[in-house]
């Protein structure tokens, strides 16, 4: 009688050779290459990863290219459409167009970036933290995040950041503060039901101390909200600091943002569009890429959804 | 909660805004006292102590619902009850807009999901939602601009609530449109994709319920069962959105109203700011979060009012 090599228990007939799955007959795929699976069946995903990648090798590697520096003037060009000396035209002071709409990338980006790696770290610790412990800890902190629903965020930035003279790092800084209590709200509800699972249980009664538990179990158990918080965290911030810079509360000249390069563009919009066509074109794609990525992420790390189709 | 987040932003506003500074380095220039002089009976001179100044503020609201004047004199509350019309009149328009649109829209997906006609449209919402509105407004100004230059007469106009020197009822609508049109379409374009994925994914949820097979297993077809069981649950959600975002409608948009020269609530924010204008900031302040706890109060209402699961005892 011929047995199923698969149905004999290893333990009961020990004399034969142990199953072995054969090796391309069924394959387990690794979390990650199911994820990258998921998120490459996704084109529009995979369009904003390219364009996304595009924007910041152009934010890198631009300024090679530049013939001009954003703050050096041309006086033989003013207000020139875009010309082969001049790929994306001049401002009627005579600045170079092209270099202006990369350092205003590299700015807004690396702002962008800041605040959302700023933002979740925050969200996910004070979330978390508040959840586990419980008590105090958690009345205080849900105390200030309902504070900060109430108080007038946006004024706040733009006194705030108005008042800062353009600097960069105090913008990004205050975008932070604004900006994590929303997200750290949705991970307190989360880590609610998080800290009643058996695991965590677990690692309380074997006497893990409450801050290891918090960061190497329930901060990695909302790992795939926290990277999709973080994308449409950067999608958030560049609006937002485009926006201010836009009112001209945010960064100010000698240095230059998208925001504040779209507010130049406006005062002169149909005289010279170009100023307004080349950063408002940089601004759109970075945060519609973003979005795109940000869609992917979620179809992928979300084992419940079924955008992706199977596996 | 209003009253101690208006007081604190009473104190937040001085110690990052200067009135003082709109006089200093004047031409000719004022002598300190006379820089006094016009600041002192505004309650806004910082040689005052703050305290001081914060009692006169807050007396003032309390007592006479006064809240005080701007650096040049006029008086905040005539300014926040002037505005608030001109930002409703630009946001009620657009928000009965974006709501029909995104709801419709999503309806529509939700009901063939993953078809193109889906896809097309989940795809095409994802983008505009993520346009930042400063570049759809102006995106949209240009568009206008060339349009009008195309047919020669201006018929978008890209500033302003309203021409000046027009008289009449029709010849007023006709105006109002024509400055309306720009300003709605922007809000519409990056706003409608909220409710559009809201409804959208909240319809799915209740297609695939167990009330909502029943009803196909009695014989609706799947359009009826949508309308009349999985669109009625779907709508209670949205709902409370909508009635969340109808205080927005006074506060008006800032982004828009300064790009396209409205002189509503928005572009007040910015003004006072700009113009270390303290008692307006704080007015514009409370204002929001007042209506920010309307807007709560009405998404209760409507919950109660919607749904029946919910009792109110």
């Amino acid at each position: 009688m011929a047995t199923d090599p698969s149905m004999v228990d290893p333990l009961a007939e020990a004399e034969t050779a142990p199953p072995v799955v054969e090796p391309g007959q069924r394959k387990r795929l690794s979390k990650w290459r199911l994820y990258g699976r998921r998120f490459t069946r996704n084109r529009p995903a995979v369009g904003g990863v390219v364009i996304f990648v595009l924007l910041v090798l152009f934010a890198l590697f631009g300024p090679l290219f530049a013939k001009y520096d954003h703050v050096e003037l041309d006086f033989l060009a003013l207000s020139d459409p875009p010309s082969p000396e001049h790929w994306f035209g001049t401002n009627n002071a005579g600045n170079d167009l092209y270099a202006m709409v990369v350092v205003g990338l590299q700015r807004s980006l690396l702002i962008a970036v800041v605040v959302a790696t700023g933002t979740t770290i925050l969200s996910a610790v004070i979330g978390t933290a508040a959840a586990y412990f419980g008590g105090r800890i958690e009345r205080v902190a849900l105390f200030v995040i309902h504070f900060l629903m109430v108080a007038p965020t946006f004024l706040l930035l733009a006194m705030m950041s108005n008042s800062s003279g353009g600097d960069w790092k105090v913008i990004a800084l205050v975008l932070i503060l604004v900006s994590w209590f929303f997200q750290a709200r949705t991970i307190w509800t989360l880590s609610l039901s998080l800290r009643e699972r058996e695991f965590v249980h677990a690692a309380r009664y074997m006497g893990v101390p409450g801050l290891r538990i918090v960061f190497r179990h329930l901060i990695p158990n909302i790992g795939s909200l926290l990277v999709i918080n973080f994308t449409l965290g950067v999608v958030g911030a560049v609006m937002a600091e485009t926006g201010l810079s836009f009112l001209g509360f945010g960064v100010k000249l000698p240095d230059v943002s998208l925001g504040s390069l779209i507010g130049i563009g406006a005062s002169s919009i149909s005289s010279s569009p170009w100023m307004f066509y080349f950063p408002a074109a940089a601004l759109t794609l970075l945060t519609v890429s973003m979005a795109l990525i940000a869609d992917g992420l979620r179809d992928a790390l979300d084992p419940t959804s079924a955008a992706g189709g199977r596996a | 909660m209003v009253v101690a987040v208006t007081n604190l932003t009473y104190f937040l506003a001085w110690a990052y805004l200067d009135p003082r500074s709109n006089y200093v380095g004047r031409r000719p220039p004022l002598s300190e006292q006379q820089i006094v002089n016009l600041l002192e009976p505004r309650n806004l001179d910082d040689g005052t102590p703050l305290l001081v100044r914060w009692w006169n503020w807050f007396s003032g609201v309390l007592f006479r619902w006064d809240w005080g004047v701007s650096p040049t004199g006029q008086s905040v509350n005539d300014q926040v009850a002037y505005r608030m019309w001109i930002s409703a009149e630009l946001m009620l328009g657009a928000t009965i807009l974006l709501t029909l649109i995104g709801i419709a829209l999503g309806v529509y997906s939700a009901s063939r999901q993953y078809r193109v006609g889906d896809r097309v449209a989940q795809g095409t919402s994802i983008i505009t939602m993520n346009i930042p509105i400063v570049v759809a407004a102006l995106g949209l100004v240009l568009l206008a601009i060339a349009f009008n230059g195309a047919v020669g007469t201006t018929v978008f106009y890209v500033t302003g609530a309203s021409s000046p020197g027009v008289s009449g009822f029709f010849p007023t609508l006709v105006d109002t449109i024509q400055h309306l049109t720009l300003p709605t379409l922007a809000l519409v374009i990056v706003g409608y994709a909220q409710y559009h994925f809201l409804q959208r994914s909240l319809l799915l949820d209740n297609i695939k319920s167990d009330y909502v097979r029943m009803a196909r297993a009695k014989g609706l077809t799947k359009q009826q069962a949508i309308r009349k069981h999985a669109l009625r649950t779907s709508l209670i959600p949205v709902t409370t959105q909508v009635a969340f975002s109808i205080p927005g409608i006074f506060t008006g948009a800032v982004l828009t109203e300064s790009i396209f020269a409205w002189k509503g609530m928005g572009q007040y924010f910015i003004e006072t700011i700009s113009k270390n204008d303290i008692n307006g900031v704080v007015a514009v302040a409370a204002f929001g979060a007042v209506m920010t706890a309307i807007g709560a109060i009405l998404a209760d209402i409507a919950v109660v009012v919607l749904d029946p699961r919910v009792r109110v005892s």
